[in-house]
């Protein structure tokens, strides 16, 4: 297992959002996060960089790196946790005052010190991965939501991560150019990459998860393969989710 | 009488041009060694000090964010000409003598700190929370992420303001003059007493910081132009 999460806890004061989470990821897996409006999703991901800083259980590496959230972590610690996964945000978050390529520089020159040539050439390779070749000197505000997006892709990618994090990174965009980020995405799946998707697009974790979790209330209510768990749910719960999202109305 | 007296005012020349000339350059020399250098140096302090009490106020810390808190109220609610008179006339009963010129660049430099910390704070604060995550989340420490990414985008909110703040200061050292500072409005009182052409001297040197203003004002706009080129039309 490249991550093991063990009885993950967390609240927003009496909010109890996640009630104890257990959670493998296999290395060079796609896991995809499905479940309700509010169940839990976007606070799991984040608690898996701690950006959300969860009041109780564990994360481990391999068997490298173990963080324990029972009492407050060292920053050591959680920078250590952040740098071992990128991050792909709902609404892009690039640095608006840097072009496409200084976003995706960011991360191995501040972060990791790299030489700044060396990482102008793997920038420039991961903006061509991700199919902005021409657009690697504009500004954000230059780019539309799908170029934005892959280019805050390519930002998560560049620190080389052991995992990446993907929270509904389609939901802001016009329908007619999900497609350009999904076809981005199920790249990196065929390259390898271990990936945790929270995602609302059904058709698109049936066809590159390898794995799919229903939360629903704070907890994992089911896990399984897409098969398993789109096609024969077992629990009342997940059917009854699955059949809202399949039949709306 | 009255008109008579009139009359007999308004017969001087409204400009005495030999004085306009030989007032000019005494002005704007001390416009060059006491209006000038006593801005630079009181705004480049106080940035300074408005940075860190900015940071001090947004800290963890409550003792930090108390002191700051204290420091700007009082700097804020006490007149500008008391605190300068407090600073030159009231510390050498303690004895704390300070020259005129570093006791006005004390004076203002506080000012700017206490009035300039509001701005930046407020700038900070007007970035979005997910730059701070997007910082981290490519793993940079509290520090990184503000000096890398909150701050230019900070720097950006606040440069009109902090602008306004600049000009204001321009005009305000000429309070400097009531603690004997040798800058542009004190010589035109020199000369004023002299001559007693109060309202020309005066108006000049009103003119003078008009003009200084003025082209501030022009530098101002061509900044927040370049600025401009990474935000949103
Ligand atoms: N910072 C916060 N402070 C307080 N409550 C929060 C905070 N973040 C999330 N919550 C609450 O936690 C619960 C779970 O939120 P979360 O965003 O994880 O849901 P989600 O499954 O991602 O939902 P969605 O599908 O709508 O994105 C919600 O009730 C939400 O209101
Ligand atoms: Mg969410």
């Amino acid at each position: 297992m490249l991550v093991s999460v063990k009885g993950l806890h967390k609240s927003f004061g009496d909010l109890d959002v996640l009630k104890g989470i257990d959670l493998s990821i296999e290395k060079g897996s796609v896991v995809a996060i499905i479940g309700p409006s509010g169940s839990g999703k976007t606070t799991m991901l984040r608690c898996l960089n701690a950006l959300e800083m969860p009041n109780k259980g564990t994360i481990q590496f391999q068997d490298e790196f173990n963080i324990n959230f029972d009492a407050a972590p060292s920053k050591r610690d959680i920078l250590t946790l952040r740098r071992k996964s990128g991050m792909v945000f709902q609404s892009y978050n690039l640095f608006p005052h840097k072009t496409a390529l200084e976003n995706v520089m960011e991360g191995p020159v501040i972060v990791q010190r790299k030489a700044k040539e060396k990482t102008k050439a793997l920038a420039e390779s991961l903006l061509k991965k991700v199919g902005l070749a021409e657009k690697m000197d504009l500004y954000p505000h230059q780019l539309s939501g799908g170029q934005q997006q892959r280019v805050g892709i390519a930002r998560a990618l560049a620190i080389e991560p052991e995992l990446m994090l993907f929270d509904e990174p389609t939901s802001a965009l016009d329908p007619e150019i999900v497609g350009e980020v999904l076809r981005v995405i199920r790249d990196l799946a065929k390259e390898g990459w271990t990936m945790a998707i929270v995602t609302h697009e059904l058709k698109f974790a049936e066809e590159v998860a390898d794995h799919v979790i229903f939360i629903d209330g704070g907890h994992i209510v089911e896990q399984g393969t897409p098969e398993e768990i789109l096609k024969n749910p077992k629990e009342a719960r997940t059917k009854q989710f699955l059949d809202r999202i399949l039949n709306p109305s | 009488m009255f008109l008579n007296n009139f009359i007999l005012a308004a017969s001087d020349p409204v400009v005495d041009w030999d004085l306009f000339q030989s007032s000019l350059w005494p002005m704007i020399q001390g416009g060059i060694q006491g209006t000038i250098p006593l801005t630079l140096i009181s705004f480049t302090f106080g940035l300074l000090i408005a940075l860190l009490t900015a940071l001090a106020r947004l800290s963890n810390s409550k003792i930090l964010a108390g002191l700051a808190r204290v420091y700007v109220s009082a700097i804020r609610g006490t007149p500008l000409l008391v605190q300068l008179f407090i600073i030159f006339y009231g510390l050498p009963n303690i004895g704390v003598v300070i020259d005129p010129f570093p006791s006005a660049c004390i004076a203002f430099s506080l000012n700017v700190g206490a009035y300039a910390s509001e701005i930046i704070r407020a700038s900070i604060l007007s970035v979005p929370k997910g730059q701070w995550e997007a910082g981290y989340a490519i793993g940079m420490t509290h520090r990184q992420a503000l000096l890398r990414i909150i701050l230019p985008q900070a720097t950006r909110v606040s440069i009109p303001p902090l602008s306004n703040t600049f000009i204001s200061l321009v005009k305000d050292t000429s309070l400097a003059s009531l603690i004997l500072v040798t800058e542009l409005f004190r010589k035109s009182q020199e000369i004023a007493a002299r001559t007693y052409e109060f309202l020309q001297l005066y108006i000049t040197a009103a003119l003078l910081y008009w003009i200084v203003c003025f082209i501030l004002s022009l530098i101002q706009g061509r900044i927040e132009k370049r600025l401009d080129r990474y935000v949103a039309k």
